[in-house]
């Protein structure tokens, strides 16, 4: 991992066209401004781990469970 | 409006043209290739939709590279009329979409012991153009939506 220190206002450049800029350090909260082409996605990383333990939670279920949700939704829809 | 706002916004939904019920899929998808892995799920890219009932209200995205895995998905629009997820243009490029009509939105449900405990990931939709065949696990990077919001109220 490369670490760099900044100071408020200044910036990284990542590759070509991926700006990060130091906005705002208050305390521990550091306000960060991320300037990239809509083609990079840009995430919170708790967000994504958020995702992939719901996935995880969610793939596969048993197929009595599956079973019983069809039969409580065709219900559901009579 | 129950197709996802893209931009720029087209008018028309996916529904619109539908006699079948309220949201339902309306047919199997044989081989949809997402173009980005589901968080998680690094290795599979290539998943079925498969209808589980006649209505196609529920249905399986099951993987082509694993025949032990498959999520369960349904269309979000009976059960969250008000669901409208907006993607940006990485998503619309990546999808290739051209036409609004042309999404699928489906959301990822984690099945509980009832009805009443199963939940669906409204954070992370599942689009998938069903003209170029190619789907995402979207990110909304909204806070009112949950990963886990009850499907039934």
């Amino acid at each position: 991992m490369l670490v760099l220190s900044r100071r408020t206002g200044e910036s990284v450049v990542v590759g070509d066209n991926v700006t990060v800029t130091i906005l705002e350090v208050r305390g521990d909260v550091v306000r960060v401004g991320i300037d990239a082409p809509r083609s990079v996605s840009v995430h919170r990383a708790e967000l994504l781990a958020e995702l992939a333990s719901t996935n995880q939670a969610a793939a596969s279920p048993a197929e009595d469970t599956v079973a019983s949700l069809a039969e409580a939704l065709r219900k559901r829809a009579d | 409006m129950i197709a996802p706002t893209v931009d720029p916004p087209a008018p028309g939904s996916a529904m619109q043209d539908s006699a079948a019920s309220e949201g339902a899929v309306r047919d199997d998808i044989p081989m949809i290739e997402l173009v980005h892995p589901m968080p998680g799920f690094p290795d599979h890219t290539r998943f079925a939709l498969v209808r589980l009932d006649e209505d196609g209200v529920l249905c399986a995205l099951r993987s082509l590279d694993d025949p032990d895995l498959r999520f369960l998905v349904t269309s979000p629009v009976a059960f969250f009329p008000d669901y409208a997820p907006e993607v940006g243009d990485d998503v619309v490029a990546d999808l290739g979409i051209t036409d609004v009509a042309d999404v699928l939105v489906l959301v990822v449900l984690t099945a509980g012991a009832s009805l009443a405990e199963t939940t669906a990931n409204l954070l992370g939709p599942v689009l998938v153009n069903t003209v170029t065949l190619r789907g995402s696990q979207v990110v909304l990077d909204d806070p009112a939506l949950s990963v886990a919001a009850p499907l039934v109220a």
